[in-house]
């Protein structure tokens, strides 16, 4: 195999290097962070200095977009590592200096993830401020550093900064997840998502070091050089498994099977860093490390049929969780996993542009829902179970709100026209007709999981604005916030079990005596400037999202702007729009035709199912759940479903017990046979031989004194020896 | 015999030494004041001394006086001597406070009037000053008497450090242990001195490589020759405390005073290897043969066997001595001094590598070394407990929280120590094994790296225990030191160790001056002909493919 085209070589240009000036702005804020909090500062001082960071950090990306000249471009910063030596007869070296890689994937990136940045916090200015003081300074540090570490990431010229990148932005989110580390499930699910976290880097570790001993370089220039050059001839085999490793590394950190299970727990995070971590652009770091190395995954067509196996599997598997759970958040994670596994898709069938395309509009309209999510939780009392609110539109203050969150549902259903819609549109399209990468298959099971995408979107939408007024604060949360803050307005993120509430919250939440003003003294928090300013901002940006395909259509446009950043790129292979000729059919219509009718049945399929089951009639949701666990054949579908597939169940019996006995013996032969026999029985040694030896040399100066004269006589004896037998 | 046109540039060279000697002087008059004010300055003037020192080292070396001086390493200087300098700033630090401490207070109580007799800390400071001195000096030594003054240079001070820094009995203990066994190891160095100008009738350095290169050309380098050599060695093991003259460091470290045995542990390591390098490389790695019993020649590149074998199985005994030592103590002072045996190990392999790469890697690696341990030392200087130095496990457990800088400095100088990246103490190891690993020593670098891995057991236990251990009733009673410097010093080095790696590609270049020009002036060329193949059971390993 060899590439299709050569990739355009980099300049490399030190002139550019102000554009460094983007990871060192939220740097700096971080370090500010940092001393604000040193300094007990109680004001809203840290999110003022993250905002204006990450808001200088997002123009200098635009500048740097706006004066781009069309090739890439390396940017050194200083130089970092730089050996080179002769080893086995050929000359190698290493190099990882602090450079930065700037092309348009990269501008692409960096473009929404600045941005988004800035808007999510300015909406966590508001939505932190209850925490003023030592824990709003910590929760914008951690945002601080992860856009610095997010930012290295995207930007570097090289595997070993990406690297250095993707463990700080997993620091952040562990950091973030655990930010009410007083709540021990919170605490659980940061251990939980760094831990499974590192299997993937470990993946992704032993790929570059692989790619390293293979091609001799970690930089990319150099790297994609190598690969026009060299290829793969599959006879190769830890080259064919480069791909494999970089690949476990992108699962973990996008939360792909096998390792997805650690992103639903990370909801316990605040709503702000679910919102931009967990949703919008640390999650989106796999897609894009793949579509950085698409050259490499370029040689390995079984590695590309992997990740869109991998990915369609994601899909349709998280659909099916989301469509039982009760937590509005996790029904939105699940969503996000499932959205990632569509990316990976993209990616698999050989159309970075679609992958890429779904992860822009992804990251508005999901960054949308969550934040829409959070202001619930802000307004009512940290509840987030959809059985416990219904008819919230009617509330005062609360119509931004929803009106919002609909345009996320929307856009999360893919609506005809919509901007997600065109990028899924192009996912599924690829997916049925790019050449030798189609997988029709997986092309239907992406259809079937937009389908049941639109009904879990909407069984949220429907439950939560339409139908009777009826709120609850969450008791466990006003317990924690009344004992944390004296009373004051609770909010904060409480991680549900859905299984626990499935015997008694059910009928509760369906019993009469629970109306308006159910819990007497609790009054919703309405949202304020920040928080309904940045949401109506967000919807905007998730409908201008659209615009790039709206252009091409109205003909003002010859290509998508997106697939134009792409084009220039490293990732361009993957980036034609496929079925662009026309010429393509399924089930014997115009491809995009076809795809418009089926999306838009699929889309409109599902919000019909949970019109009926969660707004016009919603007994008969509970009639066709009983009737299920009725069954004895089909009880295994909700409960299954509510249960996660009981996926956290098997590794915890398959992986997390025989682990914890293995710790258990090391443990175990830690205290009592290294530590107790060795250490402790190592140590009484030299007294012993001390004492021995004494009587000897009549003291330990002597001792030492003959020992080390001992020593030269032997060495000195054998030096002799040595050129006896004719050593010179 | 040296000229007088040599005169000149050689005392261009000896700028930076002249301004130590100076330094000292000032130092020894002040620290004498009557004024406590003028008494406190003395660590002060000492590290003006110490930075002019450096920048004086930096501005006068030149090609031109490095080649005039006729040194076998003449760009050596230009790296060590700004190394000695800048590390020396840092081990000023933790002594700060400790010294005079119950004098100085009683004087300031009015309990005691101020007598000159019974004030050391200029006498302590000049002292370290001389010997910081003595390894610059090693750099310019052209013949073995002045390799030898120097080496006494650096090691007399510390004799008296040893002594003076602490009032305690365990300290003159200490101090006698240290002088008598360095007075036995300065004893088998001069006699291999000897033995050296009996084989070849010099004492000039440049003259026994000359002589060396010319016997190794012929019937190979002579039984005294390489006897004296060994014995040299052996006698400067005793300064870099490798196997078997190592069995005095555990005890001296402890009894000294914690800035003190920070300063033993790097001082003393950098005029050893300084002289080590010098030694060796008048034999050179190159041009030596096996002749077998009818007269052919395999030539093979490295040591003269014997050598190669005596620093070999030297190296590789003191790293895993060094590491296995260390394990079982329960003093964390004893633990560093282990530990300070076990990295003499490593640093031996740049000896066996032998110019340029494996020397340049070795001065890299000392720079790493001294940053990181001294880290460590000072953060044990910037505590105390009723008094007392902290020196046992159950004093740090917990430190975290009361003492959190301190407690992180050291989790970081041990996490250093180990090499795990990013810290300096990888890149040192990384550039060492590296060097190691090209020239075909590939068992004596699994054999390192083992022994790393052995010594994560120990250096882990000391990032742990401050950090995450529960306090205990030992610990809870620890107070910070009366001075701040000893922690000021412990965070530079703590922070060093993280960010001098971003600059690694620099420091790299910089230390590849130490071995810069060697082997420029050589008279006789190795005879490379005859058949070329594996030497000996040692140097088998020394030879490339």
């Amino acid at each position: 195999m060899t590439l299709a085209q050569s990739i355009p070589t980099a300049t490399v240009s030190e002139s550019m290097s102000w554009v460094g000036l983007a990871l060192l702005f939220p740097l700096v804020s971080a370090v500010l962070c940092a001393l604000m909090a040193a300094f007990r500062f109680r004001g809203k001082g840290p999110a003022l200095v993250t905002a204006i960071a990450l808001g200088a950090s997002f123009a200098v990306i635009l500048r740097a977009y706006m004066t781009y000249s069309g090739t890439p471009v390396v940017i050194p910063i200083f130089d970092w590592i730089d050996f080179s030596w002769s080893g086995g007869g050929t000359f190698k070296s290493f190099a990882a200096n602090m450079s930065l890689y700037v092309d348009r994937l990269t501008l692409f990136w960096m473009l929404f993830v600045t941005g988004l940045g800035t808007l999510i916090t300015v909406y966590a200015s508001e939505y932190m401020e209850s925490d003023r003081g030592a824990g709003y300074c910590r929760f914008f540090f951690g945002i601080s550093i992860f856009l610095a570490s997010m930012t290295a990431l995207v930007m570097s010229d090289n595997l070993l900064m990406l690297y250095l990148g993707w463990e700080g932005v997993g620091l952040a989110s562990y950091l973030l997840i655990g930010y009410y580390y007083t709540r021990p499930s919170a605490v659980a699910a940061a251990k939980k998502a760094f831990i499974v976290n590192r299997i993937g880097d470990l993946g992704l570790a032993l790929g570059t070091f692989l790619i390293w001993s293979n091609y001799g370089t970690v930089q990319y220039d150099t790297l994609f050089a190598a690969l026009s050059s060299g290829g793969w001839s599959g006879a190769d085999w830890d080259k064919s498994l480069i791909p494999y490793l970089l690949m476990l590394g992108a699962f973990g950190k996008s939360a792909q099977i096998p390792l997805y299970v650690w992103l639903p727990d990370a909801m316990e995070g605040p709503t702000p860093v679910s919102a931009l971590i967990h949703a919008a652009t640390m999650v989106t770091a796999g897609v894009y490390h793949i579509a950085r190395m698409y050259p490499l995954f370029e040689l390995h067509p079984d590695a590309l049929a992997t990740v869109a196996w991998i990915g369609g599997g994601t899909a349709l598997l998280a659909a099916t969780i989301g469509m039982a759970q009760y937590d509005m958040k996790r029904v939105f994670a699940y969503s996000t996993i499932s959205q990632l596994g569509y990316m990976f898709l993209g990616l698999g069938v050989g159309s970075t542009f679609a992958a890429a395309y779904h992860t822009f509009t992804h990251a508005f309209f999901k960054a949308l829902l969550f934040l829409t999510a959070g202001a619930v939780m802000h307004g009512f009392g940290g509840q987030l179970d959809i059985r416990k609110l219904s008819g919230l539109l009617k509330v005062p203050g609360f119509r931004i709100v929803g009106w919002m969150m609909l345009v996320g549902c929307l856009w999360l259903s893919a609506l005809p026209y919509s901007a997600a819609f065109f990028s899924k549109d192009e996912i599924i399209l690829a997916a049925f007709i790019n050449g030798d990468r189609a997988i029709p298959a997986l092309g239907w099971i992406a259809l079937g999981t937009a389908a049941l995408t639109a009904y879990y979107t909407f069984r949220v939408w429907f439950r939560v604005w339409l139908g009777p007024v009826r709120y609850e604060p969450d008791p466990v949360e006003m317990a924690h916030m009344a004992a944390a803050h004296g009373a004051d307005h609770g909010h904060g993120d409480h991680g549900h079990d859905a299984a626990s509430h499935g015997a008694h919250g059910h009928s509760a939440s369906h019993g009469t005596g629970h109306g308006h003003g159910d819990s007497h003294d609790f009054h919703p928090h309405a949202p304020r400037l920040a928080i309904n300013g940045v949401l109506v901002i967000l919807g905007i940006g998730a409908v201008l999202a659209g615009l790039p395909n709206y252009l091409v259509m109205a003909g003002r446009e010859s290509e998508n702007w997106v697939q134009w950043m792409l084009a220039g790129s490293s990732a361009y292979q993957g980036a034609g729009v496929p079925g662009g000729d026309h010429s393509h059919t399924i089930l014997g219509m115009d491809a995009h035709r076809a795809m418009l009718l089926l999306g838009g049945c699929a889309t409109f399929g599902g919000i019909a199912v949970a019109a009926w089951l969660h707004l016009f009639s919603r007994a008969s949701a509970d009639r066709l759940r009983s009737a299920l666990l009725a069954n004895p054949l089909t009880r295994w579908i909700p409960l299954g479903a509510e249960r996660k597939w009981l996926v956290d169940e098997f590794y915890h019996w398959v992986l997390r017990l025989p682990l914890w006995i293995g710790g258990q013996i090391m443990s175990f032969a830690d205290r009592h046979v290294l530590d107790g026999a060795l250490v402790n029985g190592f140590g009484k040694l030299p007294l012993a031989l001390g004492r021995l030896f004494r009587p000897l040399y009549g003291g330990p100066l002597q001792g030492y004194a003959v020992t080390m004269a001992g020593g030269v006589a032997l060495v000195l004896a054998w030096v002799v020896w040595m050129w006896t037998r004719g050593a010179h | 015999m040296m000229g007088m046109e040599s005169m000149g540039p050689r005392l261009g060279l000896l700028a930076p030494e002249m301004v130590l000697f100076a330094g000292a002087v000032l130092v020894s008059v002040i620290g004498l004041s009557r004024s406590a004010g003028m008494r406190r300055s003395v660590p002060l003037w000492c590290i003006v001394a110490l930075v002019a020192a450096a920048f004086v080292s930096v501005e006068t070396w030149t090609q031109e006086r490095a080649s005039a001086a006729q040194l076998l390493f003449p760009s050596m200087g230009s790296f060590v001597k700004p190394m000695l300098a800048l590390v020396g700033v840092l081990l000023v630090l933790p002594g700060i406070g400790a010294i005079d401490r119950g004098v100085e207070g009683a004087i300031a109580s009015g309990r005691q009037a101020f007598d000159a007799l019974r004030v050391m800390r200029g006498e302590h400071y000049a002292f370290a000053l001389f010997s910081i001195a003595g390894a610059m000096l090693l750099c310019g030594a052209s013949d073995l008497i002045w390799l030898f003054l120097a080496l006494e240079l650096v090691s007399l001070p510390t004799y008296i450090m040893v002594a003076l820094g602490r009032g305690s009995r365990k300290a003159q203990e200490a101090a006698v242990k240290y002088f008598f066994l360095g007075a036995l190891s300065t004893a088998l160095f001069l006699y291999g001195f000897a033995l050296i100008y009996g084989s070849t009738g010099t004492l000039q350095i440049a003259g026994i490589r000359d002589a060396f290169a010319a016997q190794a050309a012929g019937p190979g380098i002579d039984m005294t020759g390489l006897a004296g050599l060994c014995l040299a060695i052996l006698g400067l093991c005793f300064k870099i405390t490798a196997v078997p003259m190592h069995f005095y460091a555990p005890d001296v470290y402890e009894g000294a005073a914690v800035h003190v045995s920070a300063f033993l542990a790097f001082v003393p390591k950098v005029a050893g290897f300084v002289a080590l390098a010098v030694l060796l490389g008048t034999a050179g790695w190159t041009g030596h043969a096996l002749i077998a019993a009818d007269g052919v020649r395999v030539a093979y590149t490295g040591l003269p066997e014997p050598v190669a074998a005596v620093l070999w199985m030297s190296a590789v005994l003191t790293m895993t001595l060094g590491n296995v030592g260390a394990l079982m103590q329960r003093s964390i002072k004893r633990t560093l001094a282990y530990s300070s045996v076990s990295h003499s190990g490593y640093m031996m392999i740049g000896l066996i590598v032998g110019a340029p790469a494996g020397i340049n890697a070795l001065f890299f690696y000392l720079l790493c070394y001294g940053i990181m341990t001294t880290a460590s030392f000072a953060a044990l200087a910037a505590l105390e407990r009723s008094g007392e130095e902290v020196d046992s496990f159950d004093d740090i457990a917990g430190l975290r929280v009361r003492h959190p800088a301190v407690a992180w400095m050291l989790a970081i100088s041990a996490v250093s120590l180990v090499g795990i990246p990013p810290m300096v103490g990888f890149f040192g190891k990384l550039a060492l094994f590296m060097a190691a690993f090209e020239s075909g020593q590939v068992a004596l670098v699994a054999i390192a790296v083992v022994n790393s891995a052995v010594s994560a057991w120990y250096y882990l236990r000391l990032a742990i225990v401050p950090l995450v251990a529960p306090p205990s009733a030992r610990s809870a009673t620890v107070v910070s030191a009366p001075s701040r410097w000893p922690a000021i010093c412990a965070v530079v080095c703590g922070v060093g160790s993280v960010i001098v790696p971003l600059a690694a590609s620099r420091l790299l270049q910089a230390s590849e001056r130490a071995s810069e020009g060697y082997g420029a002036g050589s008279a006789v060329a190795g005879d490379e002909s005859g058949p070329k193949g594996s030497g000996g059971l040692y140097t088998s390993r020394l030879t490339r493919p």
